[in-house]
Order: C-alpha cells, then structure tokens, then sequence
C-alpha cells in the first residue's frame, strides 16, 4: 500500500502537470499533435493529447511508462468496481471519511497547484478555478473513489487472488491508513478535473492502450517506452505483482512462470487454453469479446464499458475524452503580434531621462542668483585656527636627533649564515689540519681570518651546544653599528643637456656681419687675394687681371691701381705701421709696393728705407741665390709704388708677413725642398729654411708673438721653431688636403681649413689633434680667418657662402689652457 | 560690421583746432579718411570762409599712423575701447628735386649756407655754388680727397670755411664774396692720417676735428697764429672718428668706428660721456632742437640715441628703410622732428622721429652711393654722390 501511495503520488503530480498547462496549451498543442502525432500510435497521441505540458514528448513517454504502470493497478480496481458494484453501504459508511479526504485532496491538490503553477509559469488564476471546480466535482466522485477503494480491499480479501492477496493484506493491516490511500486516488481523481468519468476514465484509456498495442501488435511503442523507461521520476516503482519490470515478456516464453511475485513467489502462467476451451469460452462468455489478458501478469481482464468506449473514440480518431471541448474559445496568452512597444525590462537610458521642471526652475533660479551677485558660493572654510606652540624647553640644535627621525639610514645587513656555519657542514667545510693551523696562527690578527669561527660538524642539531662567542660577537656588532659613521650614497644624476654648453643667442654676440655692405668694383677679372691695411683704411686686393687695387674700406672708392705684370695670387699688407709696404705675389716675383696712401710721414720714410739697398757683406749660398734674387724696381715702375723685386724660381702662391713687419715668407708648392723661402726686409736677404721636403707646401703662416712657423703640407701642419730651428710639433689634421690655415691673435689657437669641407681648430696647447672640427660647409673651404679682436672666426668656401662663427677664447689663468667656446655660425651667402 | 573707436582729435596749429569732443570711428581707417574728416571739421567749423584742404598726420601714441588705426593699437597693445588722442600736424610736403650740381668726382662733403653751397670733392678740390646752382668757384689746395667741409662765420663781405681731408690737414679758408677771391688762412696740421670730419663750435671760435688717426684735435677758428697747432688733443676713440659736431660752445659730440659715441669737454679735455653701441656709427648728428642723437652704421639702420638718459636702452628707436650702408645724417635745424639720410643704396630719406617703420620721403635721384648729405638750410635738402652729383631737393615747410 506505501508502495501505492507512493505511486499515486507520482502520478498526482504528473497529473497536475499534465493538468497545469492544460487549459492554455491543450488546444494548441492538440491542432499541432494532430497532425503530427496521427501516423503514430493512437495510444501516444492519447497520452499526449491529454498530458499537454511545456515539454510535450518528454512527457508522453514518461508517463506512457507510467501509465502503464497505473493501469496495470487501477485496472484491477475499476475491473472490480466494475464486477462489485453492490456494496453500497460500505460506500456510504466510507463517505464521511471519503468527506474528509475530500478536504484533504483539496489541500493537497492546492499544494500540488502551486507547485503546478511555479513550474509552468501559468497565470495562476485560471488553475485556481479549475482547482476550486474540481473542489466540487470531484465530491461526486469522492463517494466512487472510496468505494473503489473499500472495494478493492474486501475484493482483495475476498478473491484471494495471488496478486491481490498481498495487497488486501497490507490493506487490511492498515486501514487506518486508507485515508491517506484514499487521498491518493482522491488526488488523482480530482486532477482529472473536467473528466466525467473520474480516474476510471484514466485508467480505462490506459488499459485501452495497453489494449490497443495488443491488438495492433505493434512493438515500437513498447521499445519505445523501454528506451525512455529510466526518464521517468517514477521507475523505480515497481509492479509488485510481477517484479519482473517492464521487460519483453516472450523472454519468459520458455519458461512455465511468468516473473516473480513481491515475497519472490514465481508468478505461474496461466493454463494454456487450447483452441476448445477458446470457442467454449467465446461461445459462453458473454464479456468474451471485452476480455483482455494482462501480458504482465498472464491474467484476462475484462474490460468495462468507459474502456470500450475510449477504444471505441480512438478507432474513430477521435477525441479520447468526450467531454473535451475541442472548440474553446482562444485565449492568446502570448500575443502573436508584433507590437508597438514591447515589453522589455532594459532600464531607461540616461539620455531619457527628463528633469524635473520643478528642479529646472530651481537650479535656473539659483544661477541667475549667482549672476546677479545676490547669491555667493560658500566661502571655503579658513583653515581651522590650531594654536601654534612654540618650542620652550628645546633649542634647533637636535639636527641629529631629527635626522634620524626623518632621514633614517638603515643599518647595513649582515651576510646570511652560508654552509659553513651549519652545525653538519659537508665535509669541504670543515678545517682540515693546515688550516687549521693557519687559523690558529691568526689569533693575534683575528680580522685576516677568512672565516671568523670554525666551523664544526655535530650529529644533530640537539649535539649542538650554546654558542660560546655569542656576548662577544653581539658585543662587536653593536661597536660596528654604533662607531662607524652610515653616510646616505648621493647619486649624481646629470642629463646630457646638461653637459652641453650653454650657447648664447646670436643677438648677444653682435657686433658681428649681418649684410653685405660693400661691393668693390672695379677689378675684371677674379680676385685672389685681399689683404687689409693694420688700421683698417685701406684695402688692397690682388687680381688675375694683373693689377692690384688699393681701396678706401669706407667709401669703396679704388685708390690706386698698380699693374705688376702677372697673376696676383697674394697680396699681404705688411703689419707693421711704421711701413707702408704690401707684399704682392705676381706669378714669380714677389713685389714690394708701397701704396702710398695712409700717413704721407710713413709713406715717404718706407721709401726713403727702400730707396737705398743694404751692403752685402754676407755671402748668399749657391742654393738660396739660384731660388732667390733681390732686385731693386726700376725708375719707371717706381712711379707706380713697386719698390722691392724680388725673383723667385717657381711660381709664388702665397706671401705672408711676420707680425713685426721685417720677416715675410714665400711659399712656391713646385720648388721642392726650396718651396719656402723666408726674406728679410731689412737686410733683404733670403733664407731657404728647410732642407728637405716634407710634401706639397700649401701654405705657411707666422706665429704672431713667438718665434713659430707653421707650415701646412697637404696633410699635417708642421710647428718649426725658427729660433732654435728645430721641430716642435705636428699637428694631424685627419684631412686630405688642407687648403688654409689661421691663427689667432692670441697664438694659441690654429683654424685649418680643408678642401674636404672641413674647418679644424686647433689649440696649440692641448693636443696635436683637432680641438674642433666643424663641417659646415658642404664643399670644399678654401679660406679661414680670424678677426682681429671680437671672437669671431670666418671661413670661405666653394658654395659661395661665408660662415661666421663665434668662437670665444677665454684665458683664465696665465699658464692654463684656452677654453674655447663654440658658435653661432651666421652665414653670408654671397653672390657670383 | 567693423570695430568703433573713440578718437579725440588735439593739435598744437591754433588755427587748424577742432572741437574736443571724441569722435568715433571704425577702427580700419587710415590717415587719409582722418584727414578728410578733420578737413569736414575744419570746414564746417566756418563754412563762410574758404578753407583751403590741409594735408594732416596723425600721431597715435607717439608714432605716426602709417597703417589702419586698428593695427597701429595692436602693435602698441592700446585697447580698441579707451578714448585715442590722436594728435594731428601739417604733413611735410614733399621735397622738390631743384638741382643737380655736376663735380668732377665724387662729391663727398657739402654744406649750405646763407644761399652759398660748399662742397667737397674727390678730386681734392672745392667748390662753391650759390642755391641757384651757379657754380662760384673751385678751390684747389687739398693733397687728398675732401671728407669734410663746413662754413665757419658769415659777414656780408667775409666768408670763412673749413675743410678737412684725407691728406691729414684742415684748411680754413677766407673767401671774399664781392670779390670772389679765397684765401688759405691757415692750415691745421697734426692729424697723423686721414680727416674724416670737421666740426665748428657754435661760438664760431673754434673748430674740431677727426680721423683715422683716432685723435679729437681742436683747433681755432680764428686768424691767431696759434691757428697753426692744435689747441687740444683728445685720445680716447680707439677707431676712426667719423663724425664731430659741437653740442653748445663747449661740448663736442664725436662718433666713431669703435662703436661708440662720445661727449667730451673741450674745455677740461675729457669724457664727459660715452654711449656703447654694437655697430660702427659712420655719422652722427646732434640735434639742438630736442637734443637727440642720430646714427648711421654700416647695417641699414640709423639708431636714435638720447645723450641725456641714463637708464632705459640706448637706443631709443631705429629707422630702417635703407637696404644699404648708411653714410650720413643729418637733423633739421627747424623741425624737432625731421632728419636727412643718406645711403649706398642711391637714396636721400626724409624721417620723421616718430615714425620709426617708413621714412616720410624717399629723395632718389642719385645713380651711385650717396655720400654726404646736409640740411642746414630749412629750404634746401642737398646731398652728394659717387655719381659726381650734387642734387638739391627744396623742401617747403610750412611756415
């Protein structure tokens, strides 16, 4: 009976599922089903038909198994109902407490709705009804169900049925728990709701099915339910009147029993009839063509009118259920339009959001306040007045004392202890005997030691004994924290910025030139060379057109022009003031001019100098004398201020003066080991200086103070010193060709450029290689100057531009190098 | 829609007065649009007279309107909203080209005075002109070309002059107008190399003079014997003095290729005191009427400098226009505001001081560097070139 109760349960609430959706899906469902479901077996779409739930075929199988089950019970009871319908009494003693379990199904059921309606998620409402519907259908029935019931326990103990036997007992031994028996078939009953035909009808249809698959002989909707038997909630409820389960019976066809019983009885097969007991039988019988045999339990059943009736409306594919109302009015549920606006629960975007006019107001109110001045924001708070103390009782002399609160430098730390110190070192950590005695040796000079203890091999760790040297060791480290001085490492951080020096603006270094000024004009053809007179008047320039101009600076006016017979490759100004002399290179004779402009007094003394030759009265060596020869101008070039010829052997490239004016110097790049040759004004002798050749002379300069004389080869400058005739220096340039050099006022500093579009500064002090290469030109520089007193150095250069650059030199200290600084090269682009 | 300013128009001409109420005006207008509204003021102000029209310029803020009144108060960050006074005067009007004056060579010193033209030449000669252009005389004597020349006293009958030149002497001459006789008076010799200048104190006793010698010699102007030698010998320039004027009757301003300007005392002998510039100065030219200096240097722009301050820049403003080396200036002795110019690029420039970006006129003419230039006569603008001219502009001031 448990067991049935339990059963009941089960169905109960596959019921109220079934049930659940009913209302709302069955007419869909069944117009769908129809279709679909009608090539199938009659007894499935029954069942689906009728258990309409959200998961339709889940559920159709299921509780196709399931009622099979219950229609294998109930069968009986409906098939005793049928057979006893006399004891009325009984039916009427039971129906108080069928009343009761009226009370109880509805509660129950209530319970089952709910729970029907959280799991289907249907308006609760309609349940409701129909909940209270069945409250009062089913009192009809309640009277059957307990009859049913009543008569199932006397039929039990009455057939004493080897199926029913069983059962009867427990019954019979339990009534007092036929209500809750009761219940069940009440429960059930009621779920039935619309049905007339109360449970019977549920059970008369499962039988029906049962018959059906008989009768069909279809064996698709058994392996069907097979397959799907473990999806029901209810399998493990068994068939207690043949344990065998749900199995093909034919495999019990070899054998005399049919399964087994609860208590493990065989369950016997029934007495093969042979085909005259049939014909009697059907001749007698007169329930013979509604009598069915129970596959499970080999027994015929006879099936009752409702039974009929169903099998009846399935053959005639219809509506199992009579009652069933297949032509509802709709109710949609879910609209199948599309609407307008649907329902959806997305919050509200920000940009929907409309303020309040009310607040609008006000905050507009507010503003205007604060325009108007009426309303002004909230001062901030001044800072709350803390009283200031003073420091009485302490002077600012506890520097310490705060630096080590606020700029604490930790203690160093000590060296974790390493494998020697283990008290079971490995063997190689241990002393062997020398050094031991090595150690022992240091006892004087503890700190030579490597390690300051010796280390020592123990069997374990309890061996090890307190450490002697502990007091001590704590003893030093505090000596070692306490006098020696921590000092915090500063780390220098310098940008690179920072190393770059710092370069002035080009408005700060005026005076230097900005404009071209001044052309002078007059020379036709190209002008080698110009020179400029000490004072700065005059100017004279050498020409390819044979002539050399002398001009005013300030006016441009041409002064004066001399014809001197050959390409004028130089012109030099003799620097001292108290000559007026230029020193022309012409092809191969240097001429010495004398303009005759500037000061008349010196003018005519420089003539009256070069008026008369000096005695010779040395004698002039065979080398110099074939290079050389001095000759004095003759009347009618004298007019033109030619004083002075001298006649060199090769062609002359460059002529320069000593800065005292009484030294001048020739350079013939052909002559070989006489291409420089060093004249004396005043004594109008000649030196060749140099024996041998050291390369290609480009060009040779004097040292401005001391005895020095540079000259330029095609790759390093040479730095003679004449007074002791010896070598003093080489400078590299690191160019191919140089092509000019410079030196400043000062005397220490050289600007060398290069045909490979290079300018190179060199300070003679500091090394033999460029101070400075500066790579501003982008073709070949073919000239560099220095000015005479502002920092400012030029350079010439094929690409028609001159490049001014500020170059300051700074003397510090009498005996300390130059500092040089770098330029802000202005460019003069000039025009040809 | 343009911007409005409020304009209140002042003058300093009585006669050319207008109401003081403030005008308003769209801010894009020119000098010529305020011109014609202060010739409808002035109109309007007695319509029963004929006024004749006026040609006026503007001054705002110091500086003579030359672009829209918007961008002139941009450029001196005035705000648009504040009343402008806007101080109006008679434009000059322009120099008339009257006369060329051809010399043998280069001209390169002039002055005029009471009707005579002297002028300087390279080919060591001078010459005397009357303003008519009718050459006087050419007076030989000099060894090198002239770079100076000056009148020194003016009688009816008796005229003195200097000149100073590059074969290191100045000569006073005398020159008798009736007869048209000139004398050497007496030569000044000491100067160890070229003059560059030559000045007369406004004493007339005493002449100054400068040069490539570096040395500020002062000399008499009289006919004493002691004419002979210098009275003093200033050191201190360390390049070429290229310029000396007497500021009163013991002050001397010089200036020089070393950059600087100096005043010295030619009574004690010393500086009295020095302006460092960064440029050569090739001239300079002491005003009396405001007491201002103007500076010609080598890069295009002549420098006004003011003798009498100490703190501020030197460099009061400078006026650029010339594209080349300017080689000479020279004030107006009658107009606070107006000065010559002379530069290598062919042109004499007529300036007025307060308007620093744009000369007033451009005199061209001259077809080679202009080398001298002088304005001592109120009427007569005269300057002299490399082109062996001398060209002279009448100005026609209002008087």
């Amino acid at each position: 009976m448990t067991q049935n109760k339990i059963f009941g349960a089960g169905s109960v609430s596959y019921e109220k599922q079934g049930r659940a959706g009913k209302k709302s899906k069955i007419k869909r469902f069944w117009e769908e089903e129809k279709t679909v479901l009608e090539e199938e077996k009659g007894g499935k779409k029954d069942v689906g038909g009728r258990g309409g739930g959200g998961g339709f075929h889940e559920v159709d199988v299921g509780s196709g198994s399931l009622f099979h089950l219950v229609t294998d019970e109930d069968l009986l009871t409906s098939i005793t109902n049928d057979g006893d319908s006399s004891d009325g009494d009984d039916d009427e003693s039971e129906l108080d407490e069928s009343g009761e379990d009226d009370d109880e199904v509805v509660f129950e059921s209530e319970d089952g709705f709910e729970s029907g309606t959280e799991d289907s998620g249907a308006s609760s409402l309609g349940v409701e009804n129909t909940k209270d519907e069945d409250g009062d259908s089913s009192s009809d029935y309640s009277e059957y169900g307990s009859e049913e019931i009543e008569h199932e326990g006397e039929e039990g103990n009455n057939d004493e049925s080897s199926e029913g036997s069983m059962v009867s007992h427990e019954h019979e031994e339990e009534s007092s728990q036929s209500k809750p028996f009761c219940k069940v078939k009440q429960t059930s009953s009621s779920n039935v709701s619309n049905s007339s035909t109360f449970s019977n009808k549920t059970l008369s249809r499962d039988c029906e099915k049962n018959i059906n698959n008989k009768v069909a002989q279809v064996e698709e909707n058994r392996t069907l339910q097979q397959a799907d038997e473990y999806k029901s909630d209810t399998s493990d409820e068994e068939d207690i009147r043949n344990t065998v389960g749900n199995i093909p019976m034919n495999w019990y066809n070899d054998y005399a029993h049919l399964g087994y019983e609860w208590d493990g009885k065989k369950v016997m097969k029934p007495l093969k009839e042979d085909e005259l007991d049939n014909f009697l039988r059907r001749m007698e019988d007169p329930n013979f063509w509604r009598t069915v045999r129970d596959r499970q339990t080999g027994q015929d059943v006879v099936l009752s009118d409702v039974d009929v009736d169903i099998i009846q409306r399935l053959q005639a594919q219809k509506i199992p259920d009579a009652n069933f109302d297949d032509v509802a009015p709709w109710v949609e549920w879910f609209t199948s339009e599309v609407m307008q606006t649907p329902i959806v629960r997305v919050p509200d975007h920000k940009r929907s959001f409309l303020p309040s006019r009310i607040e609008a107001r006000q905050v507009a109110k507010m503003v205007h306040a604060i325009k108007m001045g009426w309303m002004k924001p909230r001062e901030q708070k001044k800072q709350s007045q803390e009283p200031t103390f003073y420091m009485l009782w302490q002077t600012d002399e506890g520097v310490e004392h705060m630096r080590r609160v606020q700029n604490h430098i930790p203690a160093p730390k000590r060296h974790l202890p390493g494998h020697a110190e283990s008290y079971n070192p490995p063997p190689e950590y241990l002393f062997d005997k020398r050094e031991l005695k090595v150690w022992n040796k240091q006892k004087t000079t503890p700190w030579k030691r490597k390690l300051h203890f010796i280390p020592q091999k123990y069997s374990s760790l309890r061996a090890v004994p307190a450490y002697d040297r502990f007091i001590n060791e704590r003893f030093q480290r505090c000596l070692d924290l306490y006098l020696c001085p921590r000092a915090r490492k500063m780390r220098l951080t310098i940008q690179p910025e920072d190393l770059l020096p710092q370069l002035p603006n080009p408005k700060d270094l005026q005076p230097f030139p900005t404009v071209m000024s001044m052309v002078y004009e007059g020379h036709t053809d190209m002008v080698r060379s110009i020179s400029v007179e000490p004072k700065g008047q005059y100017m004279v320039s050498g020409s390819d057109d044979l002539t050399i101009k002398v001009w005013e600076i300030a006016t441009g006016r041409c002064l004066r022009t001399v014809p001197v017979g050959g390409v004028v490759r130089s012109v030099s100004w003799c620097p001292n003031q108290a000559l007026s002399l230029i020193a022309v290179a012409a092809d191969r004779k240097v001429l010495l001019v004398n303009p005759g402009v500037g000061d008349h007094l010196i003018c005519s003394k420089t003539d009256t100098l070069l008026d008369e030759p000096p005695e010779h009265d040395v004698i002039v060596p065979e080398r110099v004398k074939t290079a050389v020869q001095w000759e004095q101008a003759p009347e009618d070039i004298w007019k033109n201020g030619i004083r002075v010829i001298i006649n060199h052997f090769k062609e002359v490239r460059q002529v320069t003066w000593h800065a005292r004016g009484d030294y001048f110097a020739t350079v013939m790049p052909d002559g070989q080991n006489r291409s420089v040759v060093i004249h004396q004004l005043s004594k109008r002798r000649s030196q060749v200086p140099f024996s041998k050749s050291k390369g290609l002379v480009q060009c040779v300069l004097f040292h401005p103070i001391r005895p020095f004389f540079f000259v330029a080869t095609q790759k390093v400058v040479r730095v003679y010193d004449l007074a002791k005739q010896e070598l003093v220096k080489k400078l590299y340039s690191n160019s191919k060709w140089i092509s000019s050099i410079a030196i400043h006022p000062g005397g220490d500093n050289l600007l060398v450029g290069t045909y490979d579009r290079k300018m190179l500064w060199f300070d003679l002090d500091l090394s033999t290689k460029p101070y400075q290469t500066l790579r501003l030109h982008g073709t070949a520089v073919r000239g560099v100057a220095y000015h005479r007193q502002y920092p400012l150095f030029a350079s010439g250069s094929d690409d028609r531009s001159l490049i001014v650059c500020h170059g300051m030199v700074y003397k510090l200290v009498i005996y300390c190098p130059f500092i040089d600084e770098m330029f802000v090269p202005p460019v003069l682009q000039g025009n040809i | 829609m343009a911007v409005q300013v409020e304009v209140r128009f002042v003058t300093k001409r009585r006669q050319f007065a207008v109401p003081d109420t403030p005008f308003t005006v769209p801010s894009n207008v020119g000098s010529r649009e305020l011109n014609s509204l202060i010739n409808e003021l002035l109109k309007g102000r007695d319509p029963d007279k004929h006024c004749r029209e006026v040609d006026f310029d503007f001054l705002v803020c110091g500086e003579v309107l030359r672009v829209p009144l918007s961008d002139h108060l941009e450029e001196h960050s005035i705000s648009s909203e504040v009343t402008v006074d806007v101080e109006y005067f008679e434009r000059v009007p322009a120099p008339e080209p009257r006369d060329c004056l051809l010399h043998d060579d280069w001209v390169s010193a002039v002055q005029v005075k009471n009707g005579w033209i002297l002028s300087g030449c390279y080919d060591n000669t001078l010459h005397l002109w009357t303003t008519k252009g009718k050459h006087q005389l050419t007076i030989p004597g000099h060894t090198g070309p002239i770079k100076a020349v000056t009148w020194v006293t003016h009688n009816d009958t008796l005229v003195t002059f200097v000149s100073a030149s590059h074969d290191q002497t100045a000569m006073l001459w005398e020159w008798n107008v009736s007869t048209n006789a000139v004398e050497c008076i007496h030569v000044c010799r000491g100067h160890e190399r070229a003059l560059e200048c030559v000045g007369v104190s406004s004493c007339q006793s005493r002449m100054a003079t400068g040069g490539w010698d570096t040395h500020l010699k002062i000399w008499s102007a009289g006919k004493s014997y002691f004419a002979q030698t210098p009275l003093m010998t200033l050191k201190g320039h360390k390049e070429a003095i290229s310029a000396v004027q007497w500021t009163d009757s013991s002050e001397i301003c010089t200036a020089s290729w070393d950059h600087t300007l100096r005043l010295w005392d030619a009574e004690i002998g010393g500086i009295k005191t020095e302006i460092v510039g960064n440029k050569s100065f090739f001239d300079a030219s002491w005003s009396p009427l405001n007491g201002l200096l103007i500076t010609a240097s080598a890069d295009k722009h002549i420098r006004l400098y003011d003798p009498r301050s100490t703190e501020g820049s030197l460099v009061k403003s400078t006026f650029t226009s010339h594209t080349q080396w300017v080689q000479s200036v020279r004030w107006s002795t009658t107009e606070d505001h107006q000065f010559v110019s002379g530069s290598y690029d062919q042109q004499v420039k007529l300036w007025d001081s307060r308007s620093p970006k744009a000369p007033l006129f451009d005199l061209k003419g001259h077809d080679g560097k202009v080398l001298c230039c002088d304005w001592s006569e109120p009427e007569l603008i005269v300057s002299g070139g490399s082109d062996n001219t001398l060209r002279i502009f009448q100005s026609k001031q209002h008087k």
